[in-house]
């Protein structure tokens, strides 16, 4: 038996979030998609794609204080940010989910950063199976799935005439409390994700290829903007710099990229990564290397974003084929 | 039309790699959506039959002569990237030797993203009035007679709206603005070695990703671009957040236009007016 809820009981449900915390939700802005607070049901865009940007604004905004710093008398005062607001994502994939759960691995170790930590305390994530992937997504073969509910609190499953209701967490339940929920046969029929890229082992490959000339070839055609970083849900580098206003100052951090020209110059001048290949290189390397490395999984959700947005098609599903090629023909040299 | 394009394109390349003209050809390629181009960047004359091309060659290849990797290259250029030569060559920025051009007619250029292909012409092909390439030293199709210049009926739009109503439009249009930088990362005219954007000392910009922040960054790129932007909108088409960049470009294209009876990029000897000082100039500006 599964648990279900109507369209309407979904928004009347949803209107009632809305009194009382932030509700975010995918809107239509113009022609693009994208997570922002809903102010009425009738803003959010139920049937949707995935959005332009990702939802990872809401715990890793693009520009965020971490404290405000101010003369008082003789001394200074230090006031760290409090994230106060508690937040209801509603709509977010099950890819961009896991995008934000595996974050927790670089930003919740030991010392937990404050900020992130308290993000995630105060959202709660209403996912939405994905009931048409788009040609661009690939999670599947990224250890997903349309309808993983692992890094959602509830999880919602589009059916004829409502949703099928998956409390996941704790947080989820309590969100539910009061919700009337039907019982039901009923069974999601979620697609599959078509598209299939050649991951298993890429962590292997990627080791052995990464003196190959490939790198530098490809970095010819990469514009070297940040675009693939900002739309990724699971590029999480920033930069920091005090602001200062009015005798205040602000200790800010916003998004930065391992593709922007001085993201590795350091004091002195040197740039370990100073050629294009090298930076081109240190996208993949961290996804599909380092990241698995030290945290398990894979940094890539196949969400898709940076191969529809990348304005010179670098598409991250043809550079893990060939990567993979490449990789088992220096195994094949060193064997 | 393109199949033929594309004949001579290869064949040319195939020469110039094979004779040793050049050591890269830059052209379009089939992209990863199997339906639209993406730029090509080909060493070895025995892979010229990847180069493509088609109304989907959006790409302004210019900007890729700025990296110098190759001692000569050779690069596909439609009329728009053209202009992007010679303002290039007018500011120093590349030498005319080390570039071997091979100029397209250009047959107008469609709206497309990844695995979305429309039948619809940009909108930057409705203001082109230079088909044929300004510069080259090849050409592929035959020169067309370009129409009269085209108005700014788009400015004019923008313009019919009240302060008020502007303001507001730009403040939701920054609020979009994620500072990426794609903008200035597809365009020719963009090169500085360090961009005022992320200068540290002085701070022109402050680093926050946020409206005022971008608000102003786009204002002042787009004035760096006055009298020098060719028009070939590729910062428009990179914007992740469709931001209406070819508003703020073509009314200084105007401006540009009606004080110094100017376009850039029509010739490489066409005295720039901004970084022009004439002692009698009057412009009628605060007379």
């Amino acid at each position: 038996m599964t648990k279900t809820l109507s369209k309407n009981e979904l928004e009347s449900w949803l209107g009632n979030i809305l009194k009382e915390r932030t509700l975010v939700a995918p809107r239509c802005v113009d022609d693009l998609t994208l997570f922002l607070p809903v102010a009425s049901v009738d803003e959010i865009a139920f049937d949707c794609g995935n959005t332009d940007l990702s939802p990872k604004d809401w715990f890793f905004p693009r520009t965020e204080a971490l404290f405000t710093a101010e003369h008082k008398d003789a001394d200074i005062e230090i006031t760290p940010a409090v994230i106060e607001q508690e937040t209801v994502i509603f709509g977010i994939r099950p890819c961009d989910a896991k995008g934000i759960a595996i974050l927790d691995g670089p930003y919740l170790a030991d010392p937990a950063d404050s900020l992130w930590a308290q993000h995630r305390a105060k959202t709660t994530m209403i996912g939405l199976s994905c009931s048409s992937p788009a040609p661009q997504c690939f999670c599947t073969s990224m250890g997903g799935a349309p309808f993983d509910s692992s890094s959602v609190d509830i999880l919602l499953t589009e059916v004829n005439d409502g949703y099928i209701v998956d409390a996941v967490t704790e947080k989820g339940e309590k969100l539910l409390q009061g919700v009337e929920l039907k019982e039901s046969d009923v069974s999601g029929s979620v697609p599959s994700c078509d598209t299939q890229v050649p991951a298993e082992g890429i962590t292997e490959a990627v080791k052995r290829a990464f003196d190959d000339p490939y790198w530098g070839r490809l970095a010819d055609r990469c514009l070297h903007c940040n675009i693939c970083a900002y739309v990724c849900p699971t590029c999480y580098c920033f930069d920091i710099r005090d602001r200062t206003e009015g005798g205040k100052i602000e200790r800010l951090r916003t998004w930065e990229s391992c593709q922007s020209k001085g993201f590795t110059k350091i004091a002195g001048g040197h740039d370990p990564r100073v050629d294009k290949g090298s930076r081109l290189r240190q996208r993949f390397c961290h996804k599909l290397l380092y990241f698995p490395e030290q945290f398990g999984p894979l940094g890539c959700v196949g969400c898709g974003r940076c191969v529809v947005s990348c304005p010179v098609n670098i598409d991250i599903r043809e550079i893990i084929s060939d990567v993979q090629e490449l990789g088992a023909k220096v195994g094949e040299g060193s064997s | 039309m393109a199949s033929d394009f594309t004949q001579q394109i290869r064949e040319k390349a195939r020469e110039l790699l094979e004779d040793g003209t050049v050591e890269c050809v830059i052209g379009y390629e089939t992209g990863s959506d199997g339906i639209s181009a993406r730029p090509a960047f080909i060493y070895n004359a025995a892979d010229v039959e990847r180069l493509v091309f088609d109304n989907t060659c959006t790409h302004n290849l210019v900007k890729y002569l700025l990296n110098k990797k190759a001692k000569s290259t050779a690069v596909v250029v439609k009329g728009c990237d053209s202009r992007a030569l010679n303002l290039l060559l007018s500011e120093r920025q590349i030498e005319r030797d080390k570039a071997f051009v091979v100029g397209v007619v250009c047959p107008g250029i469609v709206e497309s993203r990844w695995n979305e292909r429309s039948e619809q012409l940009q909108k930057r092909c409705d203001w082109c009035r230079q088909h044929t390439p300004v510069v080259s030293d090849f050409m592929v199709g035959d020169p067309v007679t370009e129409q009269p210049p085209a108005d700014f009926a788009d400015v004019a739009e923008e313009e019919a709206k009240t302060a008020e109503e502007r303001a507001a439009f730009w403040q939701q249009q920054a609020e979009r603005c994620i500072r990426c930088y794609a903008c200035r990362q597809a365009c020719p005219g963009c090169y500085c070695t360090d961009c005022f954007a992320e200068s540290l000392d002085p701070e022109w910009v402050g680093i926050r990703i946020a409206p005022a922040e971008s608000q102003m960054w786009n204002t002042i790129r787009a004035f760096h671009l006055a009298g020098r932007c060719i028009s070939c909108n590729e910062c428009e088409r990179v914007c992740p957040v469709n931001l209406p960049l070819s508003l703020l470009n073509r009314k200084l294209e105007q401006k540009v236009l009606e004080l110094f009876d100017y376009r850039a990029g029509m010739s490489e000897d066409a005295p720039a007016p901004l970084i022009t000082f004439k002692k009698d100039e009057k412009l009628g500006i605060a007379e």
